[in-house]
């Protein structure tokens, strides 16, 4: 994987860190050529103030080197001196005897004496008609000092600015990464199922707009796709809802005409089972793409009671427990929520179809309805095994069923959860008062 | 009783009008919106069933003609969608009720009864059991032997014998049998019905009590 970070890095430091080497070279150079020729000047100059001492006397040339002078020449605190003026036969006329021999021209040179390495400036001149050469030699011990000092300094100066622009780039960095950043907790702080585009349109920066634009594009691919497969699967229930209901109804009428013959009635009332399975998967893959919030739309909601809402569907409720001997009861008291009808209805019909599911023959169901100061709750509890603690969350996912004796889809309580997130309210289930489930559901009340 | 059921779905149709026929009822079946059209021109219709979604002319425009034409026949929308739309504009157009496939038969028989009962006079007498009421002569009979009801009791029992057995709440009963706006309590509901099932206790049909709602007839076992 490649980081921009890591890549803009790479290619803001390395450049500057080379270019402050150079930068660096360049001040030593600058610092140390002038040091170094005035070094040399100050030879060239004591060589000159030798020369200016030569004195051509009659036949042989002289000195006039005075002890004090040359104390004068050589006086140096840390670097030794030494001189030589010769003839151009190579007689010494004066200084040392050891020093190197001179060239021909004048200049200053790197050289050796005593085992130590020396700077050496040589001229040469004419006295009396004479060739005479001069050499004054100084160690290098001066220069070493000024040089070392010069490159500490630079050294620490150059560390120092160095770090203050690897510092300074990854700050600038780290802050020009923000958007990506920001875009990055927004998306992280999405569910599977929030499609909006990203990004408010001020605050994309206009590097990143066509890569947010596209992104966006995508995601509206995706909603739309997610759409049509929810339009596909309510077409598809629909479709199957006619075949299915003259299915139920020509069962019916075999079931009721043959109903003497203990084998056909058999099969007969198992075919009606079947078909009421398929009639009852049909109707809960529709309320699931109903629920999708893709589907979900605010402008169906209106002012509903939920009692009246139960009403509605009591019949149905009562017929049911009846096969199972349930003792089915209700306290309705007024509850006003802003809801979508159907979802709603299919919210109650899987909540109380739940509980008369896993409820024994013979047990109790009762379902409530009513204000809790702010809120609106329905509840349904019932006689059955209850819902261990660890798995409360479980039972409201898709396809979880915690029992394998009772048929059903294991959709019942994720339709639940999906149309009361919907309407902004909470699924929760909780241990009742006779040892068995209770579920409940808390809508914010209509005022 | 005479019903007209629209519906193109042929499976459907027959099941339907076998299933209606065993409840005695006349089932006159059609399979498009036309034909549906001009049987509803003749008079002898008392309830009609139409489905929504029928090839040519659909289950709304049906109900549209009939009610321009000033007919008054109780129409039940049969659809197998379920959006609220459909549902309001069926009831706006002056369809009378509306149900969505797949159905309870239970459900849809009763349905076509209470419609069919808008528009014809109460009958003068109510059974289930062995008990009658003639409502014409107040006189309400276990087998042969009279039973004596206060204008009450008499009222919740007639109310119940309308519904047959299905579930009607205490709050349906008070407000069916007190028109004026009596103040009635749901507790005076249940003494009334605690008394009922005292005298109709050898009728053979039980009033079964649905905890915190109210009612429901059925035969005793």
């Amino acid at each position: 994987m490649t980081s921009i970070r890591l890549r803009l890095l790479k290619w803001l430091i390395g450049p500057i860190l080379l270019i402050n080497l150079a930068g660096a070279s360049l001040t030593y150079l600058l610092a140390w050529t002038p040091a170094q020729l005035a070094f040399d000047q100050g030879l060239v100059d004591a060589a000159g103030a030798l020369a200016a001492r030569l004195r051509p006397g009659p036949g042989a040339l002289a000195i006039d080197l005075p002890q004090q002078a040359e104390q004068v020449l050589r006086a140096d605190p840390v670097d030794a001196t030494f001189f030589a003026v010769r003839s151009d036969g190579g007689a010494l006329l004066a200084g040392d005897a050891d020093f190197p021999a001179l060239p021909r021209g004048a200049g200053a040179y790197d050289a050796a004496m005593r085992g130590e390495p020396v700077r050496v400036a040589a001229l040469a001149t004419t006295a009396g008609g004479q060739t005479v050469r001069i050499g004054v030699a100084k160690t290098l011990r001066k220069r070493q000092q000024v040089r070392s000092a010069t490159l500490r300094a630079l050294v620490l100066l150059e560390t120092l600015f160095t770090l203050a622009l690897v510092g300074l780039t990854w700050f600038s960095v780290t802050n020009g990464l923000r958007p990506l950043a920001r875009m990055r907790s927004e998306l992280n702080a999405r569910d599977g199922r929030e499609l909006a585009p990203v990004g408010g349109a001020d605050d994309v920066p206009y590097e990143l707009a066509p890569v947010v634009s596209a992104f966006n594009d995508l995601l509206a691919k995706v909603q739309a796709g997610a759409r049509s497969q929810q339009e596909f699967l309510a077409n598809v229930a629909h479709q199957l809802r006619t075949p299915l209901a003259g299915l139920e109804l020509q069962l019916e009428w075999l079931g009721a005409r043959h109903g003497g013959d203990p084998d056909t009635a058999h099969s007969v009332r198992l075919m009606r089972l079947s078909n009421q399975r398929m009639i009852r998967q049909v109707k809960q893959l529709l309320a699931l793409a109903r629920a999708e919030p893709s589907h979900f739309e605010k402008a169906r909601l209106e002012p509903l009671d939920l009692a009246a809402l139960v009403e509605e569907s009591v019949q149905y409720f009562v017929d049911e427990a009846a096969k199972k001997g349930i003792d089915l009861g209700f306290q309705l008291a007024p509850a006003l929520v802003a809801g979508d009808r159907f979802l709603l209805r299919d919210l109650i019909d899987n909540l109380v179809d739940n509980a008369l599911r896993y409820t024994p023959e013979q047990g109790t169901v009762t379902v409530s309805c009513g204000r809790e100061g702010a809120d609106c709750v329905l509840a349904v509890e019932d006689s059955g095994p209850g819902i261990p603690p660890a798995k409360r969350e479980l039972v409201f996912s898709r396809f979880v069923r915690l029992d394998d004796k009772t048929t059903g889809s294991g959709l019942g309580l994720a339709i639940v959860r999906d149309i009361a997130l919907a309407h902004g309210a909470r699924a929760a289930v909780e241990a009742g008062k006779q040892g068995g489930a209770l579920f409940s559901v808390r809508f914010p009340a209509l005022s | 009783m005479h019903v007209l059921l629209v519906e193109d779905d042929a499976v459907l149709a027959d099941g339907l009008s076998r299933i209606l026929q065993g409840h005695g009822m006349l089932v006159e079946v059609v399979g498009n919106g036309t034909q549906a059209d001009q049987v509803l021109q003749r008079a002898e219709v008392a309830v009609a069933v139409l489905d929504i979604g029928l090839p040519g002319i659909d289950g709304f425009e049906v109900v549209r003609r009939l009610r321009a034409r000033g007919s008054a026949i109780p129409v039940l929308l049969l659809t197998a969608r379920d959006a609220v739309e459909d549902r309001v504009r069926g009831l706006e157009i002056g369809a009378d009720d509306y149900l969505v496939k797949p159905f309870a038969t239970p459900e849809l028989v009763a349905r076509i009864k209470a419609l069919a009962r808008r528009n014809t006079p109460k009958p003068a007498v109510l059974s289930l059991g062995d008990l009658t009421l003639d409502t014409a002569g107040k006189r309400a009979r276990i087998k042969e032997r009279v039973i004596d009801l206060s204008v009450r009791e008499w009222a919740v029992l007639e109310y119940l014998l309308q519904h047959g057995t299905r579930v009607v709440s205490k709050q349906q009963i008070i407000d069916a049998i007190l028109p004026w706006g009596e103040d009635l309590t749901l507790n005076a509901v249940e003494v009334y019905v605690s008394r009922l099932r005292l005298k109709i206790a050898d009728a053979g049909i039980t009033i079964r009590t649905i905890r915190g709602f109210g009612y429901l007839l059925e035969p005793s076992t």
